[in-house]
């Protein structure tokens, strides 16, 4: 790694440790089309891809940064910003709508103060809306990271919120 | 070839063409808004929609669809034209109706299709984008709620100029051309975006709200800048340059230009251009009449006869040149030399020793035909920029096989494929003579070589220069230079480039001998698309070769003999030895020994201050004459304004001179230039018509000789950093001080060190560093950089505020220290 990235790292995002990042480059450095694996790979380390990790990557790959930033906000699957620990989708499709998915919704607005797409100050916790999560016979659906709650109430909110506010963040 | 029905007429057209090529090759003008003929078809406006009867009459576009035998089209039914229609029609939803204030009306694209088509009304409604313009940078501003997504500005800015500053980003209707993090544009301001953008989001910033565009005079000149030769077309108003404009026909470079060529043009017009003569009188400059100021200078010139001595940039015309010469033999003056005389000895005296001619066998024109490229030193890219674009394409379109020695990294090193071989500064000519040993010992050496002249000498003489042997003080190892040996001798055209110039005082006679002998060892002369190119730096440098301005003690020793008082009377014709020679102090105590200088000058540079006589001169946009470029293309060039004040050509001095010491003053340059070419070798036949608007080679003629290059070795002085200095690329010369984008960039010298060295040092982005050396020191700030090896720091040396000569000895490498 070189030593004014490591520099520029330290001074703007303390936290950011480039050696993850220089692993999952090391893995693919010779794979023809690395780009789109390298930057998956950060995602999953660092949970959305920080400025100077897209910066070291452009570097190392010689890939232009902007051409970087250009596959980053295409797919939707890639984020910019810190992303929280459980990231809660709930269903606004069709369904799910008419079994009043919007007062779901606006409850975990409500309680974690937060808007669509956006993540608590605590870094806990992002909330998201989504078209569909393809199990329509649960609706109203939410899901927390990889786990499943169908036939949402309020209160249900209330619960997970519960719930994963006492679980570790790491 | 290929048949083809083209809106009822038959036509052919080549197999690769696409429909929109075919018909434009037979006069048929399909309407396109994304695609420019350097670029890659990309087919995203869908302006050029027309149907082709194979394809059951569906609408397809012209540009990306190729041809195929029998292909019957028609591009302009009325369903096309309702198409085309809507198309305009969605794309004039988003985009602002603000053609008044926009400074591209009158060579937009959409315009014109819009009033073609007659596109009057929208059944459409939607609001416009609201993004914020891009004012960050002085040169160019980017105007998203004007773009239509055509692409074109990054498409130029990848695949020509291959710095990527501009992408595509976000998805569907968010979708818009910005850099990376959606930050402000920071890049090489080449303006090639500016160039092909089709409407007002990229647009000249120096240009905002000079002209309209129809107002402006359009007159084709060719660059004054270095030794490309790139053909400009300068927009005038009001006896005014006030921009250049894009010909994508113009030139090799099919119109591309670098910032210089582009953003530099305002010197022409800068309100610093002196306008009167100016004569010292009781120690002060001060106006004065032409018939006093050269009154004086003959006078002078008559009474120093032989100890008197001339340096001239190699930015005047050949005419100019010629009859310089004229006036200083007519004087007794014996001595004189111009700035591509000293530093451009590989040209002169190295080529004139390996090849019997100084000129460099191949031409720019060879790049994009080579199959392998060995680029001497990356500066390349920031002497030449649009050769850099021509290695560029090479490499991106044509697969050509880039191999790059030299002492930093930098741009070209980041093509695909490209091979940088980072050596330690100065040891490039012991490394080719190792390129030419391997040759030798693996018998590859090309069956035409053995009969020339010094072969068997040579052979001798490489014997010291085993790879192992070498690689030992260089920096690369023995099997590097064993593989690009065998490369380079393994290609079958294969060409090798590398700049010269003041600040290159490393690229000698015997720089030129070492690779003249490679190249003649592997047989890569004579070949198109092989050969030897150096890169000169000014832009007439190489005709200041041809003419021969080069005659007694060259320029080194004629700043000795001004010290020493053997020199009474010095004549800069353009030349600025105080910021641009080494040795800042030497030059300095010359200038003030010597009884009498004249300058004669578009400005008031640092050494015109010290002048008796300043003698105003105009630009090469208000003068006749010609220009040679480094690949030898001879270059016509017409007055494009009157000139400015009361300046005058040197071509009028120097034959107001010659009259007033009793010669006969030349006519005009058309009749120098006839004599020229009744005289200069490789010029014959040569006239004004013949040169045309883009030029015409001179040829050279080759008398190759192996000639063993006599490379002083480089001494190391431990504990101390290499400088190497060089050009910036937004840079040429001195004179790029006069233009107002060129300083925009790059206002100031720096000194570029390696993350380790600056690390190693605490040293910081900008913080303000002494350079220290045996000549002298000097305050400059500290840029960091990946490109620099550990050890070596870079410094261009166009400045004349702080030049970088203060600490710079003239030396191929200087061994300075830095301090906070």
């Amino acid at each position: 790694m070189s030593e004014a990235v490591a520099q520029k790292a330290a001074e703007q995002e303390p936290e950011i440790d480039l050696s993850l990042a220089n692993k999952i480059i090391d893995k693919y450095i010779d794979m023809p089309g690395n780009l789109m694996p390298v930057l998956q790979g950060a995602q999953d380390e660092y949970g959305y891809i920080p400025r100077v990790v897209a910066d070291l990557i452009a570097e190392r790959l010689n890939v232009y940064p902007s051409q970087i930033y250009g596959v980053l906000t295409f797919y939707a699957q890639f984020h910019l910003k810190p992303r929280g620990r459980f990231i809660i989708r709930v269903c606004v499709g069709t369904a799910c709508h008419v079994q009043g998915a919007p007062r779901i919704v606006e409850t975990f607005f409500d309680k974690l103060h937060i808007g669509h797409a956006e993540t608590t100050e605590d870094l806990r916790y992002t909330f998201e809306q989504v078209a569909c999560l393809g199990a329509c016979g649960m609706a109203p659906l939410a899901m927390v990271n990889d786990a499943t709650y169908g036939a949402m109430t309020v209160q249900k909110v209330d619960e997970i919120i519960k719930d994963y506010n006492q679980r570790p963040m790491k | 070839m290929v048949n083809l029905t083209i809106d009822d007429k038959q036509v052919t057209a080549p197999k690769t063409a696409t429909i929109y090529e075919a018909a434009k090759l037979n006069g048929i003008a399909i309407p396109i808004l994304c695609h420019d003929k350097k670029l890659k078809p990309f087919g995203a406006c869908r302006m050029c929609l027309v149907e082709v009867e194979q394809m059951k009459g569906r609408q397809i576009p012209a540009c990306t669809t190729p041809v195929t035998e029998g292909m019957i089209i028609r591009t302009s039914t009325p369903d096309i034209v309702k198409a085309r229609k809507m198309v305009l029609e969605l794309l004039l939803l988003n985009h602002p109706i603000d053609c008044p204030v926009c400074d591209k009306a009158g060579d937009c694209d959409l315009q014109n299709l819009t009033y073609e088509y007659k596109v009057d009304a929208n059944r459409f409604t939607d609001e416009k984008f609201h993004h914020e313009i891009d004012y960050n940078n002085p040169l160019i501003e980017r105007d998203m709620n004007r773009c239509v997504l055509c692409g074109k500005c990054a498409r130029i800015c990848d695949e020509i100029v291959s710095f990527g500053a501009l992408t595509f980003i976000s998805r569907g209707i968010e979708t818009k051309i910005g850099c990376e993090f959606d930050e402000a544009l920071n890049c090489e301001f080449c303006g090639s975006c500016v160039s092909v953008c089709p409407v007002g989001s990229l647009l000249a910033r120096p240009f905002k709200f000079k002209a309209r565009f129809w107002s402006l005079t359009k007159n084709k000149s060719v660059c004054g800048y270095c030794g490309t030769g790139c053909n400009l077309t300068l927009g005038v108003k009001d006896n005014k340059v006030l921009t250049t404009l894009y010909d994508e026909n113009q030139g090799f470079h099919n119109g591309q230009l670098c910032v210089r060529g582009r953003f530099g043009y305002q010197f022409i017009n800068s309100d610093k251009r002196l306008t009167k003569p100016l004569v010292r009188k009781n120690g002060k400059l001060e106006e004065a009449g032409w018939d006093e100021a050269l009154e004086l200078v003959a006078a002078r010139l008559k009474d120093a006869g032989a100890s008197t001595a001339a340096l001239a940039t190699a930015r005047l015309t050949n005419e100019e040149l010629v009859v310089f010469k004229q006036l200083l033999q007519t004087a007794g003056c014996g001595n004189y030399d111009h700035s591509a005389g000293y530093a451009h000895a590989a040209l002169t005296e190295g080529f004139a020793g390996s090849f019997g001619a100084s000129a460099s066998p191949s031409t720019i024109l060879d790049i994009q035909k080579s199959d392998l490229l060995l680029v001497i030193k990356t500066d390349a890219y920031e002497t030449h920029p649009v050769v850099g674009f021509e290695i560029n394409m090479a490499v991106k379109n044509k697969g050509t096989l880039l191999k790059i020695l030299t002492d930093k990294s930098g741009k070209l090193s980041k093509l695909p494929d490209a091979r940088t071989l980072v050596h330690t500064p100065g040891s490039e000519i012991a490394i080719i003579n190792s390129l030419a040993k391997v040759i030798l010992d693996n018998k590859l050496v090309d069956a035409s070589a053995a009969a020339l002249p010094g072969y068997a000498a040579l052979e001798k003489e490489l014997a010291a220069f085993t790879p192992e042997a070498v690689s030992a003080q260089c920096g690369l190892t023995a099997v590097e230079i064993k593989l690009l040996a065998s490369a380079y001798a393994t290609a079958e055209k294969a060409l090798i480039l590398f700049p010269v110039g003041q600040a290159y005082p490393g690229h000698t006679a015997a720089l030129a001998n070492a690779v003249a002998n490679l190249a003649l060892l592997a047989g890569k002369l004579g070949k198109e698309g092989g050969g030897v190119l150096c890169l000169s730096e000014k832009n007439n440098s190489q005709g200041a070769v041809d003419m021969g301005f080069q005659a007694g003690i060259g320029a080194g020793r004629i700043i000795d003999g001004c010290a020493d008082g053997s020199i009474t009377t010095l004549f800069l014709a353009g030349e600025n030895p105080l910021v641009s020679y080494p040795d800042h102090a030497r030059v300095q105590a010359a200038l003030d020994k010597v009884e009498f200088l004249v300058v004669s000058e578009m400005f008031l540079t640092e050494t015109a201050a010290m002048a008796d006589v300043v003698l105003p001169v105009c630009s090469f946009a208000e003068k006749e004459g010609t220009f040679t470029a480094t690949d030898r293309r001879v270059q016509h060039i017409k007055p494009a304004i009157r000139k400015v004040g009361q300046s005058r050509s040197d071509f009028e001095i120097f034959g107001a001179l010659i009259a007033k010491l009793g010669g006969v003053a030349p006519g005009t340059p058309a009749s120098v230039f006839a004599e020229i070419s009744a005289t200069v070798p490789g010029y014959t036949g040569m006239s004004y018509a013949s040169l045309g608007v883009e030029g015409q080679f001179a040829p050279v003629e080759l008398k190759p000789a192996f000639v063993m290059p006599n490379a002083p070795a480089v001494t190391v002085e431990p504990g101390k950093l290499a400088l190497v200095t060089g050009s910036a690329l937004y840079h040429n010369g001195t004179l790029s001080q006069y233009g107002e984008g060129p300083m925009h960039v790059c206002p100031e010298g720096y000194v570029e060190i390696s993350r380790a060295d600056a690390a190693a040092s605490r040293f910081a982005e900008n913080d303000l560093l002494t350079v220290s050396s045996a000549g002298g020191s000097m305050k400059l700030k500290a840029h960091i950089s990946a490109r620099m090896p550990q050890g070596v720091v870079f410094a261009p040396y166009h400045f004349g505020a702080n030049p970088v000569n203060q600490v710079w000895s003239g030396a191929p490498v200087t061994w300075i220290t830095l301090a906070k």
